[in-house]
């Protein structure tokens, strides 16, 4: 009889452990799923893609190699920052099947001319600084940024820098905001 | 005996000539394979030659900055910017880039935006407050800028900035408009001016 009911008593032991550790494996799975489809329902709401528009002059006498150089530097920084796991360029047949693309547009508001030989002897006075409006919006046309960004060049170098300042301002800017 | 072994000869002898054969073929098969590729070789650098003749660069410019856009090439990186066959190269000493004449959307130099904002516009301009009205320039320092826009196999927009030696951005200019590429600013020519001025005069 004893060395029964220790048989059973095993046997019983032995089959709720069992359980126990059931409950608990299936527990962590479920875990670990809702965690995925968090993840993926939060990942599904970042865009994924942005595409840069050329800038815009508007009213603003700027030269092309000075819209230019804000577009390039744009693209440099933007990609730089490693938000988006393309950064198309306009106009790239590719990103047209974007489903979740974002485009950046900017537009020149002001510019004010400084000089780089007074900001060399000086280091205060002689900035130059320019003012555009940096507009994103989603696939839909709705919009996500739609601000005024100022880029300077205070110390050393040539106006330049004043775009390349502008650029890193908007990469953050775009970072934080999306 | 006798009489059988020179026949049994003359068998061996005809097999060891069917067996000649196959060598034969082999070593005509060698020399035609080694042949071959030396018979075309004149013809072949003859023919390289004319390509290079052909893709000779029509105008060379040393000492030239890559300020902005040249992909594989660092910003501000040194080289050689050539008009070479329908394309414009620049070359530092490890990588090349290159734009066809064809795909150039629009090319301008630091004059065209001179030229661009002139007499009455220049002073309404000049009118505008903060600044707004002068003319903006990426360098201070007395500089040719060339500016060149184009679209890669994609559709994709560049832009590319260089910075050369005052007076030999227009050059490279003019061969590449001559060459398909377009022009927002037309380069003025001195020639038709002079021409004009004649005719009011009379």
């Amino acid at each position: 009889m004893k060395r029964q009911t220790r048989s059973a008593v095993s046997v019983i032991f032995s089959i709720g452990l069992a359980c126990v550790l059931l409950l608990l494996v299936g527990s962590l799975w479920g875990q670990t799923g809702s965690a995925d489809s968090n993840s993926k329902t939060a990942r599904k709401s970042l865009p994924s893609s942005i595409q840069i528009e050329p800038t815009d002059p508007g009213d603003v006498p700027m030269p092309p190699e000075f819209r230019l150089a804000i577009y390039e530097n744009l693209i440099t920084q933007i990609e730089k920052s490693g938000r988006f796991q393309h950064v198309y360029r306009s106009g790239d047949k590719d990103a047209a099947s974007v489903p979740d693309l974002i485009t950046l547009r900017t537009t020149a508001q002001s510019f004010k001319k400084g000089s780089q030989k007074e900001r060399e002897v000086t280091t205060v006075a002689g900035s130059s600084s320019i003012i555009l409006k940096v507009h994103i919006t989603d696939h839909a046309g709705q919009t996500l940024v739609d601000r005024n960004v100022e880029g300077k060049v205070r110390f050393f170098g040539e106006n330049l820098r004043a775009t390349y300042d502008f650029s890193k301002k908007v990469a953050t800017i775009v970072r934080d905001a999306i | 005996m006798g009489i059988h072994n020179p026949i049994v000869n003359v068998a061996v002898a005809t097999n060891s000539f069917r067996a000649a054969r196959p060598r034969m073929w082999a070593r005509g098969l060698f020399l035609l394979a080694v042949g071959a590729p030396l018979m075309f070789f004149p013809a072949r650098a003859r023919a390289q030659a004319a390509g290079t003749a052909q893709a000779a660069p029509s105008l060379v410019q040393t000492d030239v900055k890559l300020v902005i856009g040249g992909e594989k090439i660092k910003n501000g990186s040194h080289g050689t910017l050539s008009v070479i066959g329908n394309s414009l190269q620049f070359a530092t000493s490890n990588a090349k880039v290159e734009v066809e004449a064809s795909s150039i959307l629009d090319i301008s130099t630091n004059e065209d935006s001179r030229q661009d904002i002139t007499g009455a516009a220049k002073l309404a301009t000049m009118a505008i407050p903060y600044g707004g009205g002068r003319v903006l320039s990426l360098f201070s320092h007395k500089v040719d800028v060339l500016t060149v826009e184009f679209k890669n196999a994609n559709g994709g927009y560049h832009g590319v900035i260089f910075v050369l030696p005052q007076g030999q951005a227009a050059p490279i200019k003019k061969q590449l408009v001559a060459m398909g590429a377009k022009a927002s600013v037309p380069l003025a020519d001195p020639a038709a001016d002079d021409k004009n001025k004649d005719n009011k005069k009379k």
